[in-house]
């Protein structure tokens, strides 16, 4: 009864103050849009230094009457080796010829294929560094059958350290933008609750119970939060669109953001109007 | 049914607003609380609802010591009390019938039962042909008679009247007194802060007069 009752004044709140509620829903709208901004891009910075972590790898070239089988074992026994995988020479020109169209023609001119034999050591997260990528190498090299080790490292480390920086930035602003959509966003409800004040103190005079009190208004923060979380989703597919036009989004998970959106603005809704009124009550 | 035992309240910088103050008030009467702007009549009224705490003394309203009444349980208190103040306190959006509804929604009561309580209060103050009004489009003394109307829907024991003529003219006035003092005549219990001295005097009721937060007499 009190539920039904609490729904239809929440409806009839925010027909009432339909401006207040519009004003409201715009700033939630905006708040959730701009922290999907910066959750995407902060998404895809993480995606990026993960990319980049795994890339890391010792490429260990073999001579050709090397003991394939028994360098995996030797390699395997080093502290850091994680995953050891076998390119036979075939399958790096083929490779090759795949990547790179131009070299079909240079490798024509050889007779046999000039590419050797190699094993592409990936390394345990600890050790994906330039010392780690050094000392695994170091000791590679020290094995029968190695022609050479490669490894990108210092490159590989400085993009690294890169995106950590700009993910530690990124971080760091989202957590900003966070707070103040909280702060925002319960300011504002806090005005809509004062704009019902002589509303709640009559409420509280014929003796209504605080849940009472509390269910249009947490009703209404709810639907505030739910549509702000669909606007800002349909903003954010509209940014990704043209930004997308200029450069690649490479992961952009829809279904989460679209869940995350509404989700987080029904708790939002939910909770700062509860707190908001809870205060107002007493 | 209500008891003030040397009650004191006190508001922030010193200011005693009540002193001391002890009354009885039996089933059924009408009492007048008299006295110039801030002698305290409104702080007694608050303190029976329980708006306010004292900051000394007892106070028993119904058989609750409101000292011990919890939180949680001062809703379904306020549901035996009925409140009317100068400023009537109507909803300007909702229209009367609306209004003298929101008392009662507060409440598990049937939507039928609902709608006829309502019309009958209407009826009995004589405001039912104005059920669809707004409080705008009503005299001073109209929408004071909402406000009794919604008091008076929960079949309350104690009706608290804070200033109810405050803002109406001697006519209008006098129509709400006679409207309080029948429903004294009905059983209900009735407390009016009221600084009218004629209309006080017309009642020919029992008169609590304060001056300064200090009963000066009961009689």
């Amino acid at each position: 009864m009190s539920l039904r009752i609490g729904i239809r004044e929440g409806f009839r709140t925010i027909i009432r103050s339909r401006s207040l509620f519009f004003l409201s829903l715009l700033v939630a709208a905006i708040s959730f849009y701009l922290l999907s901004i910066f959750g995407l891009v902060t998404v895809n910075l993480y995606k990026m230094a993960n990319v980049l972590d795994e890339k890391i790898e010792i490429i260990v070239f073999l001579e050709e009457r090397a003991d394939i089988q028994m360098l995996k074992n030797n390699i395997k026994k080093i502290n850091g080796v994680q995953e050891i995988i076998y390119v036979s020479a075939e399958t790096a020109l083929k490779q090759l010829q795949e990547e790179v169209a131009e070299t079909r023609e240079i490798v024509r001119i050889f007779e046999d294929n000039p590419l050797p034999a190699s094993l592409r050591i990936r390394l345990e997260p600890n050790f994906r560094n330039t010392k780690g990528l050094e000392e695994i190498s170091q000791k590679i090299l020290l094995l029968k059958g190695v022609k050479d080790t490669i490894y990108g490292g210092e490159l590989v480390e400085q993009l690294k350290r890169i995106t950590h920086i700009m993910l530690f930035f990124d971080i760091g602003l989202l957590l900003i933008i966070t707070l103040s959509v909280i702060f925002v966003i319960f300011q504002t409800i806090k005005l809509t609750i004062f704009a019902h004040a002589t509303e709640i103190e009559i409420m509280k005079l014929v003796g209504a119970t605080d849940t009472f009190i509390t269910i249009p208004f947490v009703f209404q923060g709810l639907i505030q939060g739910i549509f702000g979380g669909i606007i800002a989703y349909i903003l954010l597919i509209i940014t990704a669109r043209i930004a997308s036009s200029f450069f690649d989004i490479p992961y952009f998970p829809r279904l989460l953001f679209f869940l995350g959106s509404v989700l987080f603005g029904m708790i939002f809704g939910i909770i700062g109007s509860s707190i908001a009124l809870r205060r107002f009550i007493k | 049914m209500i008891t003030f035992d040397k009650v004191t309240k006190v508001y922030q910088k010193d200011w005693i607003a009540l002193d001391s103050i002890s009354f009885e008030v039996q089933k059924g009467e009408f009492i007048f609380i008299t006295g110039p702007t801030g002698a305290g009549k409104s702080t007694i009224i608050k303190l029976i609802y329980k708006e306010e705490e004292p900051t000394k003394g007892t106070i028993k309203v119904l058989d609750n010591n409101l000292h011990f009444l919890k939180q949680n349980k001062i809703p379904e208190f306020r549901r035996k009390i009925g409140v009317i103040f100068q400023d009537f306190k109507l909803l300007p959006d909702r229209t009367v019938e609306e209004n003298v509804a929101f008392a009662l929604e507060v409440t598990d009561i049937p939507p039928r039962d609902l709608k006829k309580k309502v019309f009958d209060i209407l009826t009995y103050v004589r405001l039912s042909h104005k059920k669809f009004n707004y409080p705008y489009q009503l005299s001073g003394g109209e929408q004071q008679e909402v406000a009794i109307a919604r008091a008076l829907v929960r079949d309350p024991y104690i009706l608290l009247a804070d200033e109810p003529t405050g803002n109406l003219d001697l006519k209008s006035s006098q129509e709400v007194l006679e409207i309080l003092l029948d429903i004294n005549y009905k059983g209900t219990t009735i407390l009016m802060a009221s600084h009218n001295q004629l209309l006080v005097r017309k009642a020919k009721k029992r008169i609590i007069h304060l001056q300064d937060g200090k009963m000066i007499s009961d009689k």
